[in-house]
């Protein structure tokens, strides 16, 4: 259970990204976080892993008090959150398979993965984390030599080496075609259903919203205008957090 | 109302003819005043500097131009004559001073014809041969019992018939046991080992070689006392091909120079690099400007780097070789001081442009912050580092040609002395040597580092 109260956050030119945020997260819960780009999605989903540091208020997971957490409490409280990115922020010139076992690298000895040493049971982890996502004919390729939807997959084995409680996905499909867009999220899903693992997710799309959501936050600068059942989402709802030029957004209207 | 108008035109030009642009500043053209006053008064600086009277033409022109200019106020004038006026008086004068003179380059024609053919005739090899010497020592000037001047050596026997040798007189200098009609070099040696005295004779069919020598007082040069007996020695060589060919002296110290210049050039980069590797972390905007502290670092070490990589890397040399003293040593270290300051700042360009977002997701995974620099930073700035590194070895294999020339050793320690002593087919040797190693050289740095970036 991912807990969090009255989150704020300024940055230091003053802009106040989130204000006196509070919600709850049950364990294995599907939840989407909407709202427009600047609205605090990316600064909500770095603050539950302190990528960035929030300015008041608390986040706990089972009772582990995240915001207060330093050095070696902070990266074992950071392992067992993956997280996804829009960019996949991969890294480019290294191998997809040392990409996939940078996502173990909060279990190993600091010093000895330093030196570039894993454990032959961790490849072993990381080869069937890449045969679930389908990607295990790749490991050798070089990260950039992959298709978007083939990085993101990348990105998912990346995330699934840290047997994670808890995943925090900042517009996964963003940058992707809408087919791919079903995939990934297919595979998340997947990864919610099977392994129990509860998932924060940022989306744009409406037909995505309704159909992998168990329910929704929408967040408007900053603040919480909207929590409940995708299905309460209808159309005056998405543009009131959208604002009035919004328009009726499919990730399929393409197809 | 008009009567008003050319009244304070009047007023303009009357102070614009009094100080250049004042016209224009009472009128509110602050720009075209201070332009104005500024063209007139760099333009008579420069002209009394320069101290050539008719010079002062352009400058009284471009005032002159300013009073028309302020005639037509509030209007003003195209400013491309005063401009052009300017910049005849920049150049002209500039000319004068850099003494820019075409015509030497056609008047010393013939000697420079003489320096560039003896440039193309490359002294690299000369054909191999083998050598037959014989020696005898000879008194001079004569004591009362001078040593018997005969010697043999390996069966070579170089004598003198008389006793010892006096100057302007004539001696006889025989030898037995040489190749038979071949050309022979007898030379004599002061106590010095200084050559006082040469003569080209040819041996007869039995391998005899004779000459009869007159003694000549430069033998004495070198004596403190030219009337105390000294020992001299007197050599006869044969030398003849064997055929095949071998370095010449010359291509034998080019070769050593080059030698001398690539290690220079590698070793200085290398280390240069490494030590550049912590600088350019250190001036990365991006890692640096969290808080005070670390941004103070930040500005010292930018500053330093900035300081250091203005100054050429000769400049450096010459200090060092006052330090340390002549030789490739201080040569090492101009170039790798100069080399620490470009590189640290190349770096630390590439750290600033690197992608965040591996870094975030690297440290999303519970990484510590050496596995989030070993596995999201490091990979990123690699083959940028290499490839500038690389570079930066092209760039020191050029200086250090040259860091010889003060003193810092390799090849230009070796050019620089054979420029000094007019030794023009060894300074074309060492031109080809160095145009063909740097060529070379700057074909597979670039070939590498097209693969790397």
């Amino acid at each position: 259970m991912l807990k969090v109260e009255h989150l704020t956050k300024v940055y230091p030119n003053g802009t106040v990204a989130l204000k006196d945020l509070s919600f709850e997260v049950p364990d294995g819960e599907f939840l989407v976080i909407i709202g427009l780009s600047g609205s605090g999605k990316s600064t909500l989903l770095r603050c539950i892993n302190r990528l960035i540091d929030p300015t008041e208020g608390k986040i706990t997971m089972d009772g582990i008090d995240i915001t207060a957490a330093k050095g070696a409490e902070l990266r074992h409280i950071r392992r067992q959150i993956g997280m996804i990115f829009q960019h996949f922020n991969l890294v480019k010139r290294s191998s997809v398979m040392t990409n996939v076992l940078s996502g173990r690298l909060g279990y190993l000895n600091s010093w000895s993965s330093t030196l570039g040493y894993f454990p032959h049971e961790e490849k072993e982890r990381a080869l069937a984390a890449m045969t679930r996502v389908g990607i295990a004919d790749k490991v050798h390729s070089r990260a950039d030599a992959l298709s978007g939807g083939q990085q993101q997959r990348v990105g998912i084995a990346r995330t699934l080496m840290q047997e994670p409680k808890l995943i925090l996905a900042d517009e996964p499909v963003a940058s992707l075609d809408p087919v791919l867009a079903h995939s990934i999220m297919q595979y998340i899903e997947k990864l919610n259903e099977e392994d129990n693992v509860s998932v924060i997710c940022s989306l744009h799309y409406l037909d995505l919203i309704q159909r992998y959501a168990e329910r929704v936050i929408g967040l408007k600068d900053g603040v919480k205008v909207f929590e409940g059942l995708p299905s309460e989402i209808n159309r005056a709802k998405f543009k009131e957090i959208y604002g009035e030029e919004a328009q009726d957004m499919r990730a399929t209207a393409l197809v | 109302m008009k009567e008003k108008t050319s009244r304070s035109r009047l007023v303009s030009i009357f102070l614009s003819a009094l100080v250049p642009g004042l016209g224009q500043l009472i009128q509110k053209k602050y720009r075209a005043a201070i332009a104005i006053f500024l063209a007139v008064a760099t333009s008579i600086a420069v002209v009394a500097w320069y101290g050539k009277p008719a010079w002062y033409i352009l400058p009284a022109l471009i005032w002159l131009w300013n009073i028309w200019d302020a005639s037509s106020l509030p209007g003003g004038k195209n400013a491309v004559l005063p401009i052009l006026l300017w910049l005849l008086m920049a150049y002209g004068i500039g000319g004068q001073v850099t003494e820019f003179n075409l015509r030497a380059l056609v008047e010393n024609s013939k000697r420079s014809k003489d320096i560039v053919s003896a440039m193309f005739q490359l002294d690299f090899t000369q054909p191999k041969t083998e050598k037959k010497e014989g020696f005898t020592d000879i008194q001079s000037p004569c004591s009362a019992t001078p040593p018997v001047p005969d010697r043999t050596v390996n069966g070579v026997r170089v004598y003198v018939v008389e006793p010892c040798a006096t100057v302007n007189q004539t001696i006889t200098v025989k030898g037995e046991g040489f190749w038979p009609n071949t050309p022979t070099l007898i030379y004599w040696q002061n106590p010095i080992g200084g050559k006082a005295m040469d003569a080209q004779v040819k041996s007869d069919a039995q391998g005899n070689v004779s000459l009869e020598w007159v003694v000549s007082p430069y033998v004495h040069s070198t004596a403190p006392d030219p009337t105390v007996p000294q020992i001299h020695r007197i050599k006869v060589s044969q030398s003849r091909p064997i055929g095949g060919i071998e370095l010449s002296d010359v291509g034998g110290y080019v070769v050593q120079g080059i030698y001398e210049t690539l290690a220079l050039a590698f070793l200085s980069t290398i280390v240069g690099a490494l030590i550049a590797i912590p600088f350019g972390f250190l001036a990365a905007r991006n890692l640096m400007t969290g808080n005070p502290v670390t941004t103070a670092i930040f500005l010292v070490t930018r500053t330093i780097l900035n300081i250091v990589r203005s100054i050429e890397s000769l400049i450096i040399a010459i200090i060092f070789v006052i330090i340390v003293g002549l030789g490739p040593f201080p040569g090492m270290i101009a170039i790798t001081i100069h080399t620490v300051a470009a590189l640290g700042k190349l770096y630390s360009e590439v750290i600033e442009g690197i992608d965040s977002g591996p870094i975030d997701a690297v440290k999303a995974t519970g990484a510590s912050w050496p596995q989030v620099v070993r596995y999201a930073v490091i990979p990123q700035v690699v083959p940028t580092f290499t490839a500038l590194t690389i570079y930066r070895w092209d760039i020191n294999i050029r200086s250090s040609t040259i860091i010889g020339f003060v003193g810092g050793g390799g090849i230009g320690f070796f050019l620089w002395q054979w420029i000094v002593l007019q030794d023009y087919r060894a300074v074309g040797t060492a031109f080809v040597a160095i145009a063909v190693v740097v060529i070379i050289l700057d074909f597979f740095s670039a070939r590498i580092r097209e693969r790397l970036v």
